[in-house]
């Protein structure tokens, strides 16, 4: 009797993974690996576009035959959900998300708000929430997935990458994955930002083989400002010189390079190689105020000008000239979200750790708050290193 | 249950023949004693009988199995000095009669291993084990002379157990020669040796041999027990014992553990383990076995501790992967393609591009594929050995990924498994891997990640349930005993390892007296 039911207990045991049908099972090569995903409004309704990675034409060894490596596919529908799945009508496998690399909103999509869109990614399973979110620029996202890319095969990877090396060594781009995304949007205290991408060319012949054929490309896909929303809606950019301030405030600065003006005349650069800034606020005769404190290590990068670097005086002068430089971006930069009353920064956040109680009673009008707030820099650049020469060659030119 | 129980009478009446005959005393007549050799061994050609005196006056003889015996041996040191002897050759002139079995045994036969016996089922034990028998006319015992001396293969180096530095020998099929080699790497009276003959039909000498004092007495106890147990008719291999005496059947773990190297045998000894040798082959048997013994090569303990410690860790990656390998890849490329970093993904799935079989259909025909040729290498003769290696080689590694039937990375996971599986100094434990490996691609093909966990848990509950002869298998992780770490995944030095395993010991704990004395001196 127990021996039956041993056996009956095996049988079971051996029959459940058979009978169990492998539910979720998808080979590798059942799967249309999504690299990057754009979405648009077009007369009300969602334009998606999805960026398909062609493995065989990304990764053979024997060469590629001069297919394009990705594949893009477009949709409209009334929600993104119901876009995707109207999708697989036109894709040969089903899309898989999880490798997402770059998430492309259309400026008029922006403009109009794009809350919506987002919930889907962070809702779906499937996603993997490491992507990077950015806007398309006086274009749409369907037009930006649609260019080709040199060296990175996969645009998609191409824009993940760059994106990733411009924000650690540039600055004036700020890599943002969705969580950040979202709480910045929802945060009363800090307002959402973007990297804005652009096309620089002809859209159409961007989207052609021959686009990769030549050595220069003539058309290829940039990274411009930083687009400043209001709650989930854009209302406006950024320049590179405010962008360089903004990374800098709000302490995302890695590496960049600060340009000045040598004390004689000429030009010199210098490269970031730490930096850090805080906001330090408090509220003053009811007034809030901020301060903030940045302090930036430098080594001198590239001397265009006659100067004796081998001075500490010359260093100095080096120091106050590049955190003139700072300062100015960083003025700028707040200026403009002054301007348009949108508190990228996060000084809300600081105000309301500072005086949670001054908070409590002035956050459902922050943004006019923060437009007239006083905003004071501290800015402190130090040079650590001249590199492996010392003076400039150029010194000893007679000219 | 029952049928056994029927049958038991029957077996018993030619049992009782059997016993009888065993029982029978010598008979005071030589003849009859002869004859009855002959009639009880129907004959057999290879049983020299050879008859000494006067025509018509046979007075004593000597039987002895032709090939078992050291001819050279009867015929100098039996034949001779008993014929050439004064005495004797005095004696059986005038009185036959006077020349006793004990007379030969004490004062003539020039071997040094004489007995007595009186029975024929000790005469026929000793005939047919290679030693002479002498029988006198007129006298109702015989002596047995030790002439055991056959041809055998001779020490050779080991095949399986390979090292680089350390003793080369192995053991041989001959269990006298087996015992020697551990008596001459352990000089202690303490060395015990126990010998019992077992199998009806066979009568294989087992030895079971252990340190006393050493060796825990209930362990050896319980061994004598279980191998008094045994009832069967043939013992070929150590792997009879093996199974009849193992505290667990149905586990695809070996507990016991099984060794052709000396050294190893006489390290174990020393650990207070009991070793048991079997005549016939060179696969001496060691209990209680420990899970990591098997992962343990003699080797860990002549090179510095520090390597041996990182190869241990080594051996440790590779049951990993020998076991986890191509379920692992099968489960994340069919279940968790999230997991795998992106670019990777993409050579994955170009590989995978038109290979028309899932992942898991792919893997089972690699690695059956594999079982195939690794198990005709050991089978095939020797000389179509190159032919076959390599149009397996063609056929799996180049044939198969060209024709797009199996993916490049398939193969690499197959192969980078296959060869994992050969770092275990124990080949028993390899192919409990190698059977566990099947099971785990089935659960990791339908439930993925979640089914290798299952797996896992299932080999994890089982081993920790294992015990062997009373030691729990799993140690000293299950339980965790902290002081016998220091030989388990690390080898500490020699001089740190103050005392034996306390999984074997608890009364002769201590290998050396003074922790710091064997220190070297700063």
């Amino acid at each position: 009797m127990a021996r039956k039911a041993i056996w009956l207990f095996v049988l079971l045991l051996i029959l459940t993974p058979l009978l169990s049908g492998c539910w979720n099972r998808r080979e590798l090569n059942d799967l249309a690996i999504v690299a990057a995903v754009g979405i648009d409004t077009v007369k009300g309704k969602y334009l998606v576009t999805v960026q398909v990675v062609d493995p065989g034409e990304v990764a053979s060894r024997r060469g590629s035959i001069g297919l394009s490596p990705v594949t893009t596919y477009h949709e409209t529908g009334d929600t993104v959900f119901e876009a995707i799945r109207k999708m697989t009508t036109v894709t040969p496998r089903k899309l898989y998300f999880s490798h997402l690399r770059i998430f492309v909103i259309g400026e008029e999509l922006a403009r109009k708000g794009m809350g919506e869109v987002l919930d889907l990614m962070s809702r779906d399973q499937e996603g993997r929430t490491d992507f990077y979110i950015v806007v398309a620029k006086d274009t749409t996202a369907q037009q930006v997935l649609n260019i080709l890319t040199p060296i990175e095969k996969i645009p998609a990877s191409k824009l993940y990458a760059s994106l990733e090396v411009s924000a650690k060594s540039w600055a004036p781009t700020v890599a943002v994955q969705l969580d950040e995304l979202i709480t910045n949007i929802v945060s009363p205290g800090i307002q959402a930002t973007l990297t804005g991408i652009m096309i620089d060319g002809d859209p159409e012949m961007g989207s052609k083989r021959k686009n990769i054929e030549t050595p220069e490309t003539p058309t290829h896909i940039q990274y411009k400002g930083i687009a400043i929303f209001r709650e989930d809606k854009l209302v406006g950019w950024m320049n590179e010189e405010e962008s360089k301030g903004f990374s800098n405030i709000t302490d995302r600065l890695h590496s960049t390079v600060v340009e000045t003006t040598c004390p004689k005349g000429g030009k010199l650069a210098i490269e970031v190689i730490r930096s850090k800034a805080a906001i330090k606020a408090k509220v003053k005769n009811g007034q809030p105020e901020a301060e903030v404190v940045m302090y930036t290590e430098a080594n001198v990068a590239d001397v265009e000008c006659k100067v004796k670097l081998t001075t500490s005086q010359t260093l100095y002068e080096i120091e106050k000239a590049a955190e003139a430089v700072m300062q100015k971006h960083a003025e700028r930069a707040v200026l403009k979200a002054q301007k348009m009353k949108c508190d990228v920064f996060g000084f809300g956040d600081a105000v309301h750790r500072a005086a949670p109680g001054y908070w409590r009673g002035n956050k459902e009008h922050w943004d006019e708050q923060f437009s007239k707030m006083k905003i004071r820099f501290n800015v402190d650049v130090k040079i650590r290193r001249i590199g492996t020469i010392g003076e400039s060659f150029l010194n000893d030119l007679k000219e | 249950m029952k049928e056994k129980k029927e049958k038991q009478p029957q077996t018993s009446s030619q049992n009782l023949k059997e016993q009888a005959l065993k029982e029978k005393s010598i008979m005071a007549s030589l003849p009859d004693n002869l004859e009855l050799i002959r009639q009880q061994l129907g004959n057999s050609s290879d049983i020299v009988i050879r008859q000494v005196g006067l025509p018509g006056e046979i007075a004593w003889a000597v039987v002895y199995t032709d090939g078992l015996a050291d001819k050279q041996l009867v015929s100098e040191f039996i034949l001779e000095s008993a014929m050439l002897h004064d005495r004797v050759k005095e004696e059986s002139k005038h009185d036959p009669a006077s020349i006793s079995p004990q007379l030969l045994a004490s004062n003539v036969l020039a071997i040094g291993e004489t007995k007595e016996i009186s029975n024929f089922g000790q005469l026929f034990t000793s005939l047919l084990s290679g030693e002479s028998v002498v029988l006198v006319d007129g006298h109702a015992a015989a002596i047995t002379a030790g002439t055991r001396g056959w041809r055998d293969r001779g020490i050779s180096e080991t095949l399986t157990e390979t090292v680089v530095r350390g003793p080369k020998e192995a053991f041989t099929e001959t269990l006298r020669t087996n015992t020697a080699m551990i008596r001459r790497k352990i000089k202690d009276p303490n060395l015990w040796l126990e010998t019992r003959q077992i199998g009806r039909v066979t009568g294989t000498e087992v030895s079971v041999m252990f340190i006393k004092g050493i060796a825990e007495d209930k362990v050896v106890e319980e061994v004598r027990i279980r191998l008094e147990r045994i009832d069967i008719d043939g013992i070929l291999e150590s792997g009879y014992i093996e199974e009849l005496i193992q505290d667990e059947t149905y586990t695809p773990f070996p507990t016991i553990y099984n060794s052709e190297r000396p050294d190893v045998v006489a390290a174990e000894l020393l650990e207070g383990k009991i070793a048991i040798l079997v005549d016939g082959t060179p696969m001496v048997l060691i209990v209680p076995a420990l899970f990591v013994s098997f992962l343990h090569s003699a080797e860990d303990y002549y090179h510095r501790f520090d390597i041996s410690t990182l190869i241990r860790i080594l051996r440790y990656i590779g049951v990993f992967i020998a076991l986890f390998g191509p379920s692992l890849y099968v489960a994340i490329t069919t279940y968790h393609q999230e997991m795998i970093p992106t670019q990777l993904l993409y050579s994955l799935a170009a590989q995978r591009e038109g290979i028309p079989f899932p992942a898991f259909i792919e893997a089972i025909m690699m690695e059956v594929a594999f079982e195939i040729l690794r198990e005709a290498g050991l089978r095939m003769p020797r000389s179509i050995g190159p032919a076959v290696s390599i149009v397996g080689t063609l056929v799996i590694g180049q044939a198969a990924v060209e024709a797009g039937i199996i993916s490049a990375a398939m193969v690499i996971v197959v192969s980078t498994t296959a060869i994992a599986s050969f770092v275990f100094p124990s080949y028993s434990l390899a192919n409990t891997m190698r059977m566990l490996r099947f099971p785990l691609m089935g659960l990791a093909a339908t439930f993925g990640l979640y089914g290798i966990i299952i797996g896992t848990f299932a080999i994890v509950l089982h081993v920790s349930s294992l015990r062997s002869f009373g030691v729990p298998y799993m140690g000293p992780f299950a339980p965790l005993i902290i002081s016998d770490q220091k030989d388990a995944i690390f080898r500490m030095p020699h001089w740190a390892q103050v005392t034996r395993p306390k999984l074997m010991n608890r009364n002769n704990k201590r290998r050396q007296q003074k922790p710091a004395s064997a220190k070297p001196k700063p």
